[in-house]
Formats: structure tokens, C-alpha cells, sequence
């Protein structure tokens, strides 16, 4: 089942804090928001999909758990953007000081931040152009390295503050780059 | 055809002037919301369903117009049911004195009314249990005739007040019976 995006007129518009309870109330959907305040209902991902998120998830909590430089999540965490778009990249990170910087009720919410470092895994019903769209907003709001992972095309996308997006073909691994120092990701287990 | 259910927790819950004003930002979606306001989000029907649609449509609104005692509804209309569920049954039929109770606004949204006549079409996507469960909603809001037609399994169910549900086989027509006096809908094209 592929994604369904709801228009809401300006007077069914959510505020931050319906959609947060509306995400609440279906833990079985995922859901965003765009700039606009269009809902996005996607549906749970399939097993492949999940495994491969699960896979990329696991290697970067592990380089981070031992360079403690930030903070992971995984892709049921949600941020809101400061163009107002509500996001759950398929992974996200963001340094310490950062989450050290949000209150105690932010930390349990939507996070208010857009992440330095996310990941786009692109599953087989997701339109490529959709989640392009998608790293370009991140790109805009902040994010300084992003990858968008395509197994379907054996390709990714590597987007960087004020730069080309650079595309590889079927790579072998991706480095963090200055962004997350020393991370490399290996890619045999996506591919 | 496939959907979403989204319940709506407490603080999203929307007002039927919002519900409307959703549905007309998303023509290209069908919506019902049930008793407890959780929205039911479906996509368009296939090619097939539409046309064994229009093809009860097109004998029902026949029927009417050399009838003149009532009015039809196709499948995008809109009633709001005494139990607060809005439902858009795939054919529908009021008798005129119902119609002309309406004011004029009230004519234009969704009806705040239970039709005495209704039909439910099975598309390949719909369960069955969930479209049982629609039917025996209507009749306890007070339709007096409803048809759940099954092409799957060539059946046709038929529901009345205080009667239990009827199983027709592989029938060839549906008597209006004393709802819809001398409407006999040919099934030749649903089958």
C-alpha cells in the first residue's frame, strides 16, 4: 500500500501538539507533516525494508556508542523542522550539545531540530522523486550530510551543505566524512 | 480498495464542518468517519468496482425518475448518521418528505439523515466483515431495505428492521419490496 497525502484546509489545520497525539493514537502508521500542513499516512514497511533499516540502524549506534560524540535515533522518532514540516528520516543524529540544549519535555516530544546527519532508505513502493524531495528539505533546514539509500537502483545519493548532490553507484561503503568522524557504513548486507 | 483507518484522539478530533471541509480538499479520496469520529480514509475504486457501480446507479436512478416518490444518491454522497458516523454508501434513496425537510444549507453538505435504502458493493480490497458491520450500523440507524452485493462470492445479502440477514445465491434480480415499490434491479451485469 503506497502513502496517501491529505490536504487540510486552513480549518482542519493540526497544531504541533494534535499531531503529536494524532501520531499517538496510531502507533501502526507512520505519519509527517509537510511545510504546507499536508498529512502523510504511510503504511507499516515490509520485512525487507525493515531488516535493511534495522541493519543501517545497528551500525551506527554502534560507531556511536563508542565515539559518544551524539545522539542516534531510529525511524519511528519524529522532528519537527524550522520550515515546520514534521519528518521521521529512517535514521537520524545529531551531537550532544544539541540534545544536551532541549528541555525535558522537548526530549519527549517531537524534537524542535532538524537532524545534522539523516538517512532516506528508499523501499519498494516509495517514488524516488518524493524522498529527492525529501533530502532537499532536510539539506535546506539544516541537516549536513545526508544519504539517500537506494537498493532498488543500487545507487545512493549523497547531499552536503552547498554542494551537488553526488550519486554512487552500487558503493561499496559510505563514509561519515567530517560529519560523523570515522563512521563507515558497509553496504554488502543492503545491497 | 484499499484505505487507513486513523483514529482521532481527543484533542484532533474534527467538527463536521471540518470533516466536510477535509473531504473537499480531497476530492480525489473517499472518507467516513465512524460513531467515534476515527476517520476512514479509502482510495478511489478500480476500474471494475466503478463500473458495477454505475451499473447499479444508473437502474436505481431509472427507477427513481419514473418513480418520483424519492431521491437517489450516487457513491459520493455524504450522511451523517443519528449515531454521529458519516457514511457514503455506494447507492442510497430517501423518500421526498425527507428531502424536503432540509434546508437549503443542509442540502448542500452531508445529509443529517440515515437513507431508508442504501447498497454496499464489494470491491476485491474490502472485507467482508468490515462491510457486514456497515450494513447492520445502518439498519440500526434506521434504514428500512440494504443490499451488501458480493461479486466475490456471487451473493447478495439482504438486510431489513427486525429481520435477520437473508443470503441470496447467485441471484438473477433484488426486489425493491415495499422500500423501492416495483424496482427490480437486474444483477446480469454485476455477475
Amino acid at each position: 500500500m503506497t502513502a496517501f497525502i491529505l490536504n487540510m484546509p486552513p480549518v482542519a489545520k493540526l497544531t504541533d501538539e494534535q499531531f503529536y497525539q494524532l501520531c499517538q493514537a496510531n502507533r501502526d502508521l507512520r505519519l509527517e507533516m509537510t511545510a504546507q500542513g499536508e498529512l502523510i499516512i504511510m503504511p507499516p514497511t515490509g520485512g525487507e525494508t525493515g531488516k535493511r533499516n534495522s541493519d543501517i540502524n545497528l551500525d551506527l549506534a554502534l560507531w556511536n556508542r563508542q565515539n559518544k560524540l551524539g545522539i542516534v535515533f531510529d525511524s519511528s522518532t519524529g522532528f519537527i523542522l524550522p520550515n515546520g514540516a514534521k519528518r521521521s528520516p529512517d535514521a537520524a543524529w545529531i551531537p550532544t550539545d544539541k540534545w544536551d540544549a532541549l528541555t525535558s519535555e522537548q526530549k519527549q516530544k517531537f524534537l524542535p531540530l532538524c537532524p545534522d546527519f539523516v538517512i532516506e532508505l528508499r523501499s519498494p513502493t516509495d517514488k524516488l522523486k518524493t524522498l529527492q524531495d525529501k533530502m532537499q528539505e532536510y539539506i535546506e533546514n539544516g541537516t549536513r550530510l545526508g544519504w539517500l539509500i537506494n537498493p532498488q537502483d543500487k545507487q545512493v545519493e549523497i547531499y552536503r551543505q552547498d554542494r551537488e548532490v553526488e550519486v554512487l553507484n552500487s558503493p561499496n561503503s559510505l563514509s561519515g566524512e567530517n560529519v560523523l568522524p570515522g563512521f563507515i557504513l558497509n553496504l554488502e548486507l543492503i545491497w | 480498495m484499499t484505505g487507513f483507518v486513523l483514529n482521532m484522539p481527543p484533542v484532533a478530533k474534527l467538527t463536521d464542518e471540518q470533516f466536510y471541509q477535509l473531504c473537499q480538499a480531497n476530492r480525489d479520496l473517499r472518507f467516513e468517519r465512524n460513531e467515534t469520529g476515527d476517520l476512514i480514509i479509502m482510495s478511489p475504486t478500480g476500474g471494475e468496482t466503478s463500473n458495477r457501480n454505475g451499473r447499479l446507479i444508473q437502474q436505481l436512478f431509472n427507477w427513481s425518475d419514473r418513480d418520483n416518490t424519492g431521491i437517489a444518491f450516487d457513491s459520493s454522497g455524504g450522511f451523517k448518521l443519528p449515531n454521529n458516523a458519516d457514511r457514503s454508501p455506494d447507492a442510497a434513496w430517501i423518500p421526498l418528505d425527507k428531502w424536503n425537510a432540509l434546508t437549503l444549507e443542509q442540502k448542500q453538505k452531508f445529509l443529517p439523515l440515515c437513507p431508508d435504502f442504501i447498497i454496499e458493493l464489494r470491491s476485491p480490497s474490502d472485507s467482508l466483515k468490515t462491510l457486514q458491520d456497515k450494513m447492520q450500523e445502518y439498519m440500526e440507524n434506521g434504514t428500512r431495505l440494504g443490499w451488501l452485493i458480493n461479486p466475490q462470492d456471487k451473493q447478495v445479502e439482504i438486510y431489513r428492521q427486525d429481520r435477520e440477514v437473508e443470503v441470496l445465491n447467485f441471484p438473477n434480480s433484488l426486489s425493491g419490496e415495499n422500500v423501492l415499490p416495483r424496482f427490480i434491479l437486474n444483477l446480469e451485469f454485476i455477475w
